[in-house]
């Protein structure tokens, strides 16, 4: 009984007070990508991450401090078409001090911490005869340095859409196509608070 | 007696105005998110339903000297009518006819979705401050992908009042686009339809430049 008992409270403890958690949350991002030649290539696509306020990002960021770039890499193109299909590839957000993204240079995009690393599970994009394209698939997270700061249920099937645009007047000299989008988990995340027994057991009282 | 210049130098100056001093092309761009829901009973995308999105900045062009930090940048669109669902071929296009952009400055940092819109706070949190630029549809249309799940869509627009008007370029092109989403994996407030993500981009591509006659004659020799 005695064990039972404490079961459950770490339970109770484990899933406690969820902190004032805002309704929606996501990860903002503003890039660049380049197009594979044909089926078989592979797509990769650069961004810088905004500050996505009054919409929250999952995990705090410190967008004062620090410049935070989102890089897709890898994705292999399977389909081509109005519908293309794109099979593997990887999302890496970082976290960066040291230099400023710089579109003429795409390794100002990879540099600084890898926070969080991910794994597409699918993505496909749209690309109508006329007007701008849309792209929209799933990813799991599977490392980096922020990983654990998401719970293992959290960490899966993150929504990714964006904005695919071929004539942009923002199109940076060398690249395909302007991406506009963002990617967001499931469910709201909510953050956990330490409390104490008594506390956790006022709750049931 | 001073003569007049004739026809042929007339028109060699006329073109010479025309084409005078071109600018570099420079664009201008405020990225957004927000949510968008339908006024209309009935089916959704249904001919002669209204679209209606409230949508927040979170990046402007420096150019614009607005500190997002401050100060919120709010989007309103209203008053698009849906021309009702056309097949293009494997995917759904709509097309709207009508339809209104405005963007608002506001220090009071407020903007709040809600629930169920219209409500308490949107769009009514995202029409206050001062008016930034207020735009009239000249064309919008959206472009569902097969599944209906998520698209993109475009629109122009003439440019008609707000406190940017003819400062950043004359002859401004005004274009607002991006991608939805309406699938359930996305985290869209009960009550609205579609998750926005986009740009609206000022483009002062033919911008003019005040010149002399005598750097317009220059351009000749």
């Amino acid at each position: 009984m005695k064990t039972m008992m404490k079961g459950l409270l770490i339970v109770l403890v484990v899933a406690a007070l969820p902190l004032g958690a805002s309704a929606q949350q996501l990860f903002d991002f503003n890039g660049q990508a380049l197009l594979p030649a044909g089926v078989g290539g592979q797509l990769t696509m650069y961004s810088v991450m905004f500050d996505p306020a009054p919409i929250d990002s999952p995990i705090p960021l410190d967008f004062a401090n620090y410049e935070f770039t989102l890089v897709l890499e890898g994705a292999t193109l399977t389909v081509d078409g109005i519908s293309r299909i794109f099979a593997g590839g990887t999302v890496t957000i970082y976290q960066d001090a040291a230099t400023s993204a710089d579109y003429a240079n795409p390794a100002t995009f990879t540099d600084g911490t890898a926070i969080l690393v991910g794994n597409l599970t699918s993505l496909s994009q749209f690309v109508p005869p006329v007007g701008p394209g849309s792209a929209s698939g799933h990813l799991d997270w599977v490392g980096g340095t922020r990983l654990t700061d998401m719970a293992p249920d959290d960490q899966l099937n993150w929504t990714f859409v964006s904005g695919t645009n071929a004539n942009s007047g923002t199109l940076e000299p060398g690249y395909d196509e302007v991406w506009d989008g963002k990617t967001e988990p499931p469910s709201t995340i909510v953050d956990t608070e330490a409390a104490s027994m008594s506390k956790v057991k006022a709750l049931f009282k | 007696m001073k003569q007049f210049p004739g026809p042929q130098l007339l028109l060699g100056i006329l073109l010479a105005l025309l084409v005078a001093a071109p600018v570099s092309a420079q664009v201008y761009t405020v990225d957004y998110l927000g949510y968008g829901w339908e006024q209309a009973s009935g089916p959704l995308k249904a001919a002669g339903d209204e679209l209606i999105i409230t949508s927040v900045a979170d990046d402007i062009d420096p150019a614009f000297e607005i500190d997002l930090g401050t100060e919120e940048v709010t989007l309103h669109i209203y008053g698009l009518i849906s021309d009702g669902p056309v097949d293009g071929g494997g995917y759904t296009i709509i097309n709207y006819t009508g339809g209104y952009m405005d963007i608002y400055e506001d220090p009071a940092m407020n903007a709040d979705w809600g629930i169920n819109p219209p409500n308490a706070t949107s769009p009514g949190t995202f029409t206050e401050g001062s008016l930034f630029f207020r735009g009239a549809f000249t064309s919008f249309t959206m472009y569902f992908d097969a599944s209906g799940a998520y698209g993109s869509f475009e629109g122009n627009l003439d440019g008609i009042a707000g406190s940017i008007i003819n400062e950043m370029c004359t002859n401004c092109v005004y274009t607002w686009g991006g991608a939805f989403t309406l699938e359930a994996g996305a985290q869209i407030p009960e009550g609205y339809w579609i998750q926005i993500d986009g740009t609206f981009e000022i483009d002062s591509a033919v911008d003019t430049e005040t010149a002399s006659w005598g750097s317009v004659k220059a351009l000749f020799k």
